[in-house]
């Protein structure tokens, strides 16, 4: 019985050998050549089967979608923000003196800003009513497609246009932040009423319930367009499909008195009546907080 | 009757020593082997042939006073206190570890110490994102231990049933010491103590007997024979167990006194070493055990398979080496059947449960099944396959063999009794009898009274009482006048007594005894109530009659009467047995008498069963050969028609050795022939005579034969009530002891125990181990298929970049909450067939996890199930604006914490927080594919061969409600509010649900072609590859 129990490695070894390939019934692990040939067959038909009716349903599923809107947004009902630049861990940090601490700020913007020139948005898009929603509705079957876009010249962001002071502010302490609103097909944010940008400084916690908020190390800021708004004539967005060259609007913010040589945390959030912004899951969702901190020394 | 073969007790001890267990580690054997060899020396014990002097000499005792108090203090010093040692009780420590450490136990311990490795090197590389393998291998952890306690549970519960039956009352004994007499517990005697026994009492240790009056012992639960042993104090055999003068520790005492000096205590008793033997006899691997570690090889080795392909995968598409070796032990992992332990222990213990109510309990959980892959069955005939209860089975008066009703409640037939002649009989048996009932009986059915006096004399009482009514009033009617006690030498018992009618003066004499003494004091015999002379006719009759009730084994006794001569014998004649002043001859022979220890009632009807079901059922017992081959013929063990060797020699009239032996179905083998056997021999015995009867064994030759049979290659269940039965009980695969008659010593070695004592229980066992047996192979197979949808999601996202279709606890919620109900429910599961018209499993080629359960598993139905689940992943993330081709590659964006703006295929940005839910929303449609796929798929598992609406879609009542159950607790799971933050469970659309449905009637449709080629073309290719 113990015999039995217990083998040697050499008779494990040789089981497995002769697992992998007995020669005497000419069998590659446990199965002859017309066994292997027949089973591989079957799940080869099987699979192939398996793989048709899979793709099938794919192909039935993709019929149903809409080309230009997805079937359901309930994700999306808050819309994202975002700052440019932009870092992985949204700071920016640069010292006043040393040009090679802020230039690729100045870079990014630039490059990021280059559709929004003025002669490319003249040429692409058109120029719309301000104040108004612009609905290109579709007529019941008939698409009304390409749909057009309306014109966010770079010049509208002034200050931090980067056209007058081409460093956006960075070279004398006084930044620009862009803010942009994550697209979201159909979205009329503000409910006839533009939502604006404003931004505060953040509360954040030092230690157990201890709060702390950076308000008046910020001093003033600007916005451009003024009052930080995104003008309704740029929603609703109809996707990249339908709406080829649509210009995201943008809220340039410009912090004009920073304290020195300190980190000061901001926060900036969208205003409209229809966005909820309070998502203790989502921290980008209608808000967008950052870290400032510029040396002069 | 063979009464000279002779014990040998630890002759066979060398064998296990030397050969077999040599793969054992070499110290341990050596250590065991000296143990054996001084329990070999121990058994040479010469009290017996010791003069009492010589006795009184070597204990420093005497055989009239006792030993002195001083002396005995002395002995109790150093050779302890006369007990048997608890055999060594595993601590509990170690039981619960145990439980730990089954295959499937390590296979997860393994699994969590690689989720604690791959959280530690994502931990020491700083990019912590999810605590997804801590949990795992918390929860992995918490599985074994749960579970584990709860066998652990299961075992304390039915230990404690078990250890109820102990007898706590400690004994007392009787003992001289100084030359007074003191009672003393039992525990305190020594060697060399000077005891009285008497009727009733328990012999508290070995005792040689000095004196004796017509003392009797019982000696079933050592020896196996049902008769009672008288001991006088005589030398008889060289043999210890043999010789008349030595009674054994725990056996009882029948009847009369004894006085006898104590030669051995405690453990060292021969009651004592045959328990510890059997505490030296390891225990076997339950098949079931060998069956779930073959089935984690196959585990282990298909998830070392797949996880070392998707690391080589990896590492080709260009992952680095740390991330490849994290999907390799994610992998691995996934493989895992977290929710099987769980399935397996509920499963068996919902049998054991079942079991115990039919009074079978199970000590070990993997016990359950052994019963039905049994396929032999070696079981002690006294008290197992018997009453254990001397019982009148026939009768033989004019001229006719009469049988008895000897069922235990009366339920059978009896035999005619209008005849004149069995009035007489009757009145010599009722009245030639001492026995009496005890006191306080009478709502006792009579036979299962309580009787003082002998085996045969108890018989006869309660046959009487049956056949007369009141015995007491019926024998105050004939007052008794004086009586002769039966004795060895002259072999008859009578008494004389006054008659019914006060008129009528005569005295009626009444004679019992051996058939052929009664004889020769007979001059006439009684027929049909007539007087005929006794001649050579007659006495021929006599002798037939006599050798047929002998050659079933059964013990006759003649019976006589007398109605005494007025004139010689007046009223008030002094009779006067010790003159014998009356005449005690020319006698009137009544009838004959033959009383055996009937089968019990059941026992015929399960061994026919057993037969069916494809077990052999082998008798082994220390009875003699005549009444062991008399009981196996009665309850079918031999059946109709087989003969022995010695059979056939006898029909054709020629020696034995001319017989063919290959022409006797049936075998008898005695102790002595076994002695001499090599085991080759005896396995030659047992392949070729498939009706076997061994008698007159050893414990150690029960463990041998027990040996032999694994040595075929057969599972092998032991029944036994006797200590010297315990050491056969803990060696068989499954050790089936009697709750009610067993000794502790077999219910301590036993596995399962029997609470009514009835042999038919085991059918029930066998019947439920089988169909445990297929029921678990329907539940694994169920449990092992949506293991490949818990696992292509990761396969392709490692491989296509896919966002991640399932995630960790989602596996874990499937596994462990969702499905084990309905798994648990296919244990409910009705037969398939007659499951025991079937033969008994063969363990080697009918596994409980073949080859191709695992392939139809997991690459058709765990396939389709996981097309399902990406069909309606790729649905939800196209829904929600992620269209498939776009998913492609997304891999690296879509888990970027820090990118807030991911472009669906409609150009919509996305933020982290946003991209998460939705991946939430594809685990809980991909939850929500596999549970509808698994609904299909515990409805196919209900059958493997028949169509379901063969089987019933609704018979299993427990399965229909765990699919309930499964439904509800997924719905809860989906749409309770606060899911997606704690367990990422997120309330997804009504038409998700439905997607996967028609993957589920694809399911349903496959299995039922599949059983349907299986049905209509057996043995073919199709049958071959898919039935498992």
């Amino acid at each position: 019985m113990s015999n039995k129990d217990k083998k040697t490695c050499g008779d494990v070894l040789d089981e497995w050998k002769e697992f992998f390939w007995n020669p005497r019934t000419r069998e590659f692990m446990g199965r002859t050549g017309s066994s292997w040939a027949l089973i591989l067959l079957f799940y080869l038909v099987f699979y192939c089967f398996l793989t048709g009716l899979f793709a099938l349903t794919m192909w039935v599923m993709l019929q149903t979608l809409d080309d230009y809107k997805p079937t359901y947004q309930d994700r999306l009902a808050t819309p994202g923000m975002m700052i440019r630049p932009r870092s992985k861990t949204l700071e920016i940090t640069y010292s006043m003196s040393n040009t090679e601490t802020w230039d690729g700020y100045v870079n990014t913007l630039n490059e990021f800003l280059l559709p929004y020139n003025d002669s490319l948005q003249a040429a692409n898009n058109e120029f719309c009513t301000p104040g108004k929603y612009f609905t290109q509705d579709d007529n019941s079957d008939v698409r009304n497609n390409p749909k057009r876009s309306c014109q966010f010249n770079r010049t509208l962001l002034e200050d931090c246009s980067g056209l007058e002071d081409q460093y956006y502010g960075y070279r004398n302490g006084q930044p620009c932040v862009l803010i942009k609103l994550n697209r979201v097909i159909g979205m009329k944010p503000g409910d006839g009423e533009a939502p604006f940008v404003t931004c505060t400084g953040k509360k954040y916690k030092v230690g157990k319930d201890t709060w702390k908020e950076d308000s008046d190390k910020i001093g003033p800021i600007a916005y451009f367009p003024p009052n930080g708004t995104f003008n309704l004539m740029y929603y609703p967005y109809y996707g990249k499909h339908a709406q080829v060259n649509y210009s995201q609007p943008l809220v340039a913010v410009k912090f004009l008195n920073l304290t020195m040589n300190t980190d000061i945390n901001i926060e900036c959030r969208i205003m409209a009546r229809n966005i909820k912004v309070d998502n203790d899951r989502d921290k980008f969702a209608g808000r967008v907080s950052f870290l400032l901190r510029i040396d002069n020394i | 009757m063979g009464k000279n073969d002779s014990y040998e007790v630890f002759v066979e001890m060398e064998r296990d020593g030397n050969g077999e267990m040599g793969a054992k580690i070499k110290k341990k054997k050596e250590k065991k082997k000296e143990r054996m060899e001084n329990m070999k020396k121990e058994i040479d014990i010469d009290d017996h042939q010791l003069s009492f002097e010589e006795l009184e000499m070597k204990y420093t005792t005497s055989v009239t006073k006792g030993m002195t108090s001083t002396m005995a203090a002395q002995v109790l010093e150093r050779d302890g206190c006369n007990e048997l040692k608890p055999p060594k009780g595993t601590p509990e420590y170690i039981k619960f570890a145990r439980q730990l450490a089954g295959g499937l136990q390590c296979l997860m311990w393994v699994a969590a110490v690689i989720c604690f490795i791959a959280f530690g090197i994502l931990m020491g590389q700083g990019n912590l994102t999810s605590y997804d393998d801590l949990y795992l291998a918390i929860v992995l952890i918490a599985v074994v231990v749960v579970t584990g306690c709860f066998g652990y549970y299961q075992e304390f519960k039915s230990t404690n049933i078990i250890a109820s039956f102990k007898n706590l009352v400690p004994q007392q004994a009787t003992v001289f010491r100084d030359g007074q007499k003191f009672n003393i517990n039992a525990n305190q005697l020594v060697v060399g103590d000077l005891v009285e026994v008497k009727g009733g009492d328990r012999v508290p240790a070995d005792v040689r007997i000095v004196s004796a009056q017509s003392f009797k012992v019982d000696n079933s639960s050592l020896t196996g024979e049902s008769e009672p042993q008288s001991r006088t104090p005589e030398f008889t055999h060289e043999n210890p167990l043999e010789t008349k003068n030595i009674a054994f520790f725990s056996t009882t005492c029948l009847e009369g006194v004894a006085t006898g000096i104590i030669i051995n205590t405690g453990d060292r008793t021969i009651i004592g070493r045959i328990a510890s033997l059997a505490s030296g006899v390891g225990n076997e691997k339950t098949p079931i055990a060998i069956e779930i570690e073959h089935f984690v090889d196959i585990i282990a080795g298909l998830a070392i398979f797949f996880g070392a392909t998707f690391f080589c995968v990896a590492m080709t598409i260009g992952y680095r080496f740390l991330e490849a070796m994290i999907f390799f032990m994610a992998i691995v992992v996934a493989y895992v059947p977290e929710g099987l332990l769980a399935t397996v222990t509920v499963c068996l213990s919902l049998t054991a449960k079942r079991l115990a109510r039919k009074n079978c309990v199970v000590k070990n959980l993997e016990a359950v099944e052994t019963l039905g892959s049994t396929s032999v069955i070696c079981s002690d005939k006294t008290g197992t396959l018997t009453q254990n209860r001397m019982t009148v089975s026939h009768l033989w008066f004019d001229n006719h063999i009469h049988s008895a009703d000897t069922t235990e409640d009366q339920s059978g037939q009896s035999f005619d009794q209008s005849s004149e002649t069995w009035r007489a009989l009757g009145r010599v048996a009722g009245l030639c009898n001492r026995a009496v009932f005890k006191p306080g009986q009478d709502a006792v059915p009579i036979p299962k009274r309580d009787v003082v006096g002998d085996a045969s004399e108890t018989a006869l009482l309660k046959f009487t009482e049956l056949a007369f009514g009141n015995i007491v009033d019926y024998r105050n009617r004939f007052k008794k006048v004086c009586e002769l006690p039966f004795n060895s030498t002259n072999k008859f018992q009578l008494s004389v007594h006054e008659l019914e009618d006060p008129l009528d003066l005569r005295y009626l004499l009444v004679m019992k005894g051996a058939p052929e003494r009664i004889l020769e004091r007979c001059s006439t015999i009684m027929i049909k109530g007539q007087e005929l002379p006794l001649d050579e006719q007659w006495k021929e009759a006599f002798q037939t009659a006599y050798m047929d009730l002998g050659g079933l084994g059964e013990r006759v006794l003649g019976f006589c009467h007398l109605l005494l001569n007025e004139k010689e014998h007046p009223r008030g004649f002094g009779f006067d047995v010790d003159e014998m002043n009356f005449t005690t001859s020319g006698l009137c022979f009544a009838g004959l008498i033959s009383m055996i220890d009937p089968p019990r009632a059941s026992v015929p009807d399960a061994v026919m069963k057993c037969r069916t079901a494809g077990i052999r059922v082998i008798m082994v017992t220390g009875d003699h050969p005549i009444t062991a081959k008399a009981i196996a013929a009665n309850v079918g063990i031999i059946t109709e028609g087989s003969e022995t060797v010695e059979d056939i020699a006898l029909r054709l009239r020629i020696p034995v050795e001319q017989v063919n032996k290959r022409d006797a179905r049936a075998c008898v083998v005695n102790g002595g022939q076994l002695k001499d056997m090599s085991s080759e021999e005896l396995d030659d015995l047992l392949r070729n005579h498939p009706e076997m009867v061994f008698a007159r064994t050893s414990p150690q030759q029960k463990l041998i034969i027990v040996e032999s049979c694994q040595r075929l290659g057969s599972i092998v269940a032991v029944t036994g009530d006797g200590v010297n039965d315990s050491p056969a009980l803990k060696k068989a695969d499954i050790g089936i002891a009697m709750g009610i008659s067993g000794s502790d010593a077999a219910k301590n070695a036993a596995d399962m125990i029997l609470l009514d004592d009835n042999f038919a229980s085991i059918v029930t066992g066998v019947e439920q181990g089988r169909l445990i047996f297929d029921n678990l192979k329907k539940s694994i197979a169920y449990t092992l298929t949506k293991n490949i949808p818990e696992l292509t999601p990761y396969l392709i996202y490692i491989t296509v970049s896919v966002p991640l279709p399932l995630g960790c606890i989602t596996i874990l919620f499937i596994e462990l909450a969702t499905d084990i109900f309905p798994s648990v429910s296919l244990a409910y599961e009705k037969a398939e067939s007659d499951i025991m018209n079937l033969k008994p499993r063969n363990p080697r080629k009918d596994r409980l996890v073949n080859e191709s359960l695992a392939a139809y598993s997991y690459f058709q139905i765990g396939a389709i199930q996981s097309f399902a689940g990406f069909t309606d992943y790729f649905t939800c993330l196209a829904q929600e604006g992620w269209r498939p081709l776009l998913c492609v590659g997304l891999r690296s964006a879509w888990e970027n914490a820090y990118n807030q703006e991911v472009q669906d295929s409609y150009g919509q940005e996305w933020t982290f927080a946003q991209r998460l839910y939705q991946e939430y929303t594809c685990y809980t449609v991909f939850f929500v594919s596999i549970e509808i796929c698994q609904i299909s798929d515990v409805l196919i598992r209900k059958t493997r061969r028949l169509s379901l609406f063969q089987q019933g879609f609704f018979r299993n009542k427990v399965l229909l409600s765990a699919i309930v159950f499964q439904l509800c607790l997924g719905t809860f799971l989906c749409y309770c509010p606060g899911m997606p933050n704690i367990f990422n469970f997120m309330p997804i659309r009504v038409q998700w649900w439905f997607i996967p449905v028609p993957y589920g009637i694809l399911i349903f449709i496959y299995d039922e072609i599949r059983k349907l080629g299986v049905r209509r073309h057996p043995g073919s290719w199709w049958d071959k590859e898919l039935y498992y």
